[in-house]
């Protein structure tokens, strides 16, 4: 009871801290709206209205306080720019989002997890040699010049032209491959190499300890010491790794594939909302996210305590 | 372990095989359903509303202008633009003196059925529907970008909006006669407001949807247009051929086909036919260049606007702009001379480069202005970043507009490095007393080679590169609240011109519009202002048109801007479309005139 209200409690903070340093920022730094909403030839009362409504009239704290009541009560409010209700808008392109990152970031994880576990177990040695070769290849690719490169051998007449270049008209598990496979391939290929370097530096730390090197002694098979003893004992930074990467996935890593892709997911939704200072949009993107870490890291301490007893 | 690998991979391999087979296959069409006829039009930017009081944007223009109706639009096919009825039925009669505007709307127009009627049927279009539509742009609530079209033009409309915008409430100068006819009273003549009625911003909307969707009505779009709204978000949108759209044949004199001219030919199968042609169109926002090009060879997009860095991969010739052989065989082109210009303006209002109380002074700020004018390579501009084929001229006449001066004098825009140099020591400026010049920007990698460029041409009338700053903006909304607020010495904007008449271009320099107006150099020059008092009620003459040059003239002798340049779009299209498309005032007019003439069907309507 006690370990659950102090996790409740350290939740809330983070909360509050989140929001009220994003709404510091918004406010002082993020793009004063009012001068992509009033026509060309606005007089100042026309602009002193348009600030009104968008309520940069009012103190600071009553702005953050109505925005703590405006995610408490789930009532966001309409986007400044297109009138469209918040809610509506994260309704529409979240489950996208979803659907187009949750492949890419679980393949990417499997993929990169199986190649460190390759990699730590024949360490020094040449398919170790080739596979931290590929990992730095990877990490030093820009994640544009990687959308780009695939676009052009997959997708047009340059290369296989197998899949469309752009595009989410998904009503089929078919057309959902069509549409997701490629931005899919970017995202295995961009995060697989960080992936791999990460879980193969883990993998051999548990490599070295005694316990492998008994287990060793006591004759266990190779297949044994890497699923039962360095993979389950590594969970714990595997677990972290994987839970705190969902929100900045789906968030900021679906920018630019959703960009380039013409995928109208919420990472698109929310580029737009922070470079035309649509503060609702923001808002409830960032409160939306601080509450979905709490949650992650809820769900992460008790899967601690599920692969590893000792955790309290 | 090492035995089980290859079973693994074995495993890994079919089901891959397997998803590849899926993802590869087209998607199956309903087999049942009719064949629609589909074009794919690939915009460069998005809109992010469809509320014609918002349709400020190029991109929400073109949707907007096909959603709903105007009263007027501009022919297909007429260039000079001209004006023709849309939802009017004529021209507007107008009395002698310039103040009263009649017109009548035709029969037979409809809204499309929307949840928003009753009993989801949608209803005919009245005078009244118009009359509600332009008050809206007066209601704060709206938070119009369009209203400054009309602000102080209609009887009435002030005092409208200060009484509390009450819709119940008439506004003399703006009245709905009757079911079908619509009167407006001016205060003063206003020979550009047939015009105003063509725009995206004087669409016709019903009373109705906006209360019912409310905020969300910009992504609810209930119009009388050729089309409907099937689908809209970030990346794209589609439209449906309104089934109740009025029935009127196309004609190839309506729609100004000059005979004689080159092309006319490919529209004459249109003759008697009644558009919108095209059953369904799928618009994709495409910003990125690569993107957008990819998805033109690919063949998933009929239509682009070719992106500058593929120019020399298109075109065998610039002038006239000519496909290469390779692209001739897939597209077809249309050089499109935009209807607007980019300019760099002086802050008139900083005494350090503007108008100084000292008239001394002034005259220095007038001979520095005139060095940096001077100065300024509009060839090398054109080159670098608009490939050579853009418009320059000289002032704010851009050539669209009818009263363009082919003849006119074009010192000011001829580079003149000795008469730069001989101008600055006249007026007493040297490198050591030279002000520092701040060039505001919003942050990009062209704005930077813009500027970095500008900074070259000052150095060689020996401004040192450390006296001209860059001042640069995260957002193009920054950017705008600076030089709003004149915080910016030079300011380098676009316009694009609303009509084609260049009192949409004078008015960027009448005293009165100072910033937070239009007029961002803040210029202030009193025969300027009093000759766009006097040409601002006149119609269309000779005077008029005599007395707009003066002003351009007046204006470059005061060397306020460096001015100017209209950009040519390089527009492609897929041969098996039949259209002249246009990013000017046709604008996205021209979607229902699209056709696809004896080409099989793609895919099912919906």
């Amino acid at each position: 009871m006690r370990f659950t209200a102090g996790k409740l409690l350290h939740g809330l903070l983070l909360i509050l801290g989140v929001t009220f340093l994003s709404f510091l920022l918004m406010v002082w730094f993020g793009p004063d709206q009012t001068y992509s909403l009033i026509g060309k030839n606005a007089s100042a009362e026309e602009i002193a209205s348009v600030r009104h409504q968008l309520g940069y009239d009012q103190p600071f704290f009553a702005r953050y306080f109505e925005y703590l009541r405006e995610l408490v009560t789930l009532d966001l409010g309409a986007s400044n720019a297109s009138g469209e209700a918040v809610r509506s808008l994260l309704a529409r392109t979240l489950p996208v989002s979803l659907a187009l990152m949750i492949p890419g970031f679980v393949l990417g994880n499997l993929l990169g997890i199986a190649l460190g576990l390759a990699a730590a177990q024949h360490r020094g040695r040449w398919p170790d040699r080739l596979i931290t070769g590929f990992s730095v290849s990877g990490m030093s690719l820009s994640f544009l010049v990687i959308i780009i490169a695939l676009q052009a051998l997959l997708c047009t007449p340059y290369g296989l032209d197998l899949f469309p270049v752009r595009g989410w008209r998904v009503d089929s598990f078919a057309s959902y491959l069509q549409y997701a496979t490629v931005p899919s391939l970017s995202l295995i290929l961009v995060t697989l190499g960080y992936n791999t370097r990460f879980y193969r530096a883990v993998f051999i730390e548990e490599y070295g300890r005694d316990h492998i090197r008994t287990a060793r002694a006591f004759g266990a098979s190779t297949t044994e010491i890497l699923w039962k003893h360095v993979l389950r004992n590594s969970l714990v930074p595997v677990i972290t790794r994987f839970m705190f990467s969902i929100p900045l996935v789906v968030i900021s890593g679906s920018l630019l594939i959703e960009s380039y892709f013409g995928i109208p997911g919420i990472g698109l939704a929310t580029f737009e909302a922070i470079t035309s200072g649509d503060q609702p949009v923001l808002k409830a993107v960032v409160g939306l996210t601080a509450v979905a870490f709490v949650l992650l890291q809820a769900v992460t301490d008790t899967l601690y305590r599920l692969v590893d007893p000792r955790v309290t | 372990m090492a035995r089980r690998f290859p079973g693994l991979l074995h495993r890994i391999a079919v089901a891959a095989a397997l998803v590849l087979t899926a993802a590869c296959s087209e998607p199956a069409n309903d087999s049942g359903a009719a064949e629609a006829t589909v074009y794919r039009h690939a915009m460069d930017g998005a809109p992010r509303s469809l509320d014609p009081a918002q349709a400020s944007s190029v991109y929400a223009k073109m949707l907007v202008v096909n959603l709903y109706d105007t009263l007027y639009r501009y022919k297909y096919l007429a260039r000079p633009y001209e004006l023709t009825p849309n939802l009017a039925d004529g021209m507007p009669q107008v009395s002698t003196d310039g103040l009263i505007y009649t017109i009548r709307i035709k029969p037979g127009a409809r809204f499309i059925d929307d949840a928003a009627f009753p009993g989801g049927a949608g209803r005919a279009v009245t005078a009244e529907d118009f009359v509600y539509s332009l008050k809206r742009h007066f209601d704060p609530a709206t938070r119009s970008r369009g209203a400054w079209l009309w602000q102080d033009r209609i009887v009435g409309m002030e005092q409208w909006k200060t009484d509390g915008a009450d819709y119940d409430a008439p506004v003399p100068g703006l009245r709905a006669i009757d079911e079908r006819t619509v009167q407006i009273q001016l205060i003063t003549p206003f020979p550009q407001l047939t015009h105003t009625l063509a725009q995206g911003f004087a669409a016709v909307v019903p009373r109705e949807a906006v209360e019912h969707y409310g905020a969300g009505f910009a992504i609810n779009p209930v119009g009388s247009g050729p089309y409907r709204l099937d689908g809209f978000d970030s990346s794209g949108a589609t439209l449906l051929r309104s089934e109740s759209f009025r029935h009127e044949p196309f004609s190839l004199e309506a729609e100004g086909a000059d005979p004689a001219a080159a092309g006319t030919g490919s529209f004459e199968h249109l003759e008697g036919r009644a558009p919108p042609f095209i059953d369904r169109i799928e618009v994709q926002f495409i910003a990125e260049d690569a993107a957008r090009w990819n998805t033109l060879i690919a063949g998933e997009a009929d239509f682009i606007k070719v992106p500058v860095s593929q120019f020399d991969s298109v075109l065998a010739s610039r002038a006239p702009p000519r496909l290469n052989a390779e692209m001739a065989a897939r597209f077809d082109l249309a050089a499109n001379l935009e209807s607007g210009f980019v300019h760099t303006d002086f802050n008139m209002d900083d005494p350090a480069i503007g108008y100084h109380p000292d008239p001394d002074q002034d005259a220095r700020n007038r001979g520095l202005r005139c060095a940096i004018v001077k100065a300024f390579d509009w060839e090398r501009r054109n080159e670098v970043f608009y490939y050579g084929i853009g418009r320059v001229f000289p002032g704010i006449i851009p050539p669209v507009a009818p009263e363009y001066d082919t003849s006119q004098d074009r010192t000011w825009t001829e580079r003149d490095l000795d008469g730069a140099r001989r101008l600055l020591r006249e007026s007493g400026w040297h490198a050591d007393n030279l002000p520092t010049l701040e060039y505001g920007f919003p942050s990009s990698v062209t704005e930077r080679q813009m500027f970095e460029q500008f900074r070259s041409f000052m150095a060689d009338i020996g401004y040192p590169a450390e006296k001209i700053r860059p001042l640069t903006f995260a957002t193009y909304g920054d950017y705008a609240r600076a030089y709003l607020n004149r915080e910016v010495m030079l300011v380098t904007t676009g316009w694009t011109m609303d009509y084609p008449d260049a009192e949409n271009t004078m008015q960027l320099f009448f005293g009165p519009n100072a910033s937070p107006g239009s007029n961002s150099a803040n210029y202030d020059n009193p025969e300027f202002n009093r000759l766009f008092r006097a040409s601002a009620t006149l119609r269309p003459s000779p005077m008029r048109t005599s007395m707009y040059r003066n002003m351009n003239r007046i204006l470059q002798e005061d060397c306020a801007t460096i001015s100017g340049i209209s950009r040519t779009l390089i527009l492609v299209w897929n041969r098996e479309y039949t259209m002249l498309p246009d990013r000017s005032f046709v604008g996205g007019f021209f979607f229902r005139f699209v056709d696809r003439a004896g080409a099989p069907a793609e895919e099912p309507a919906n």
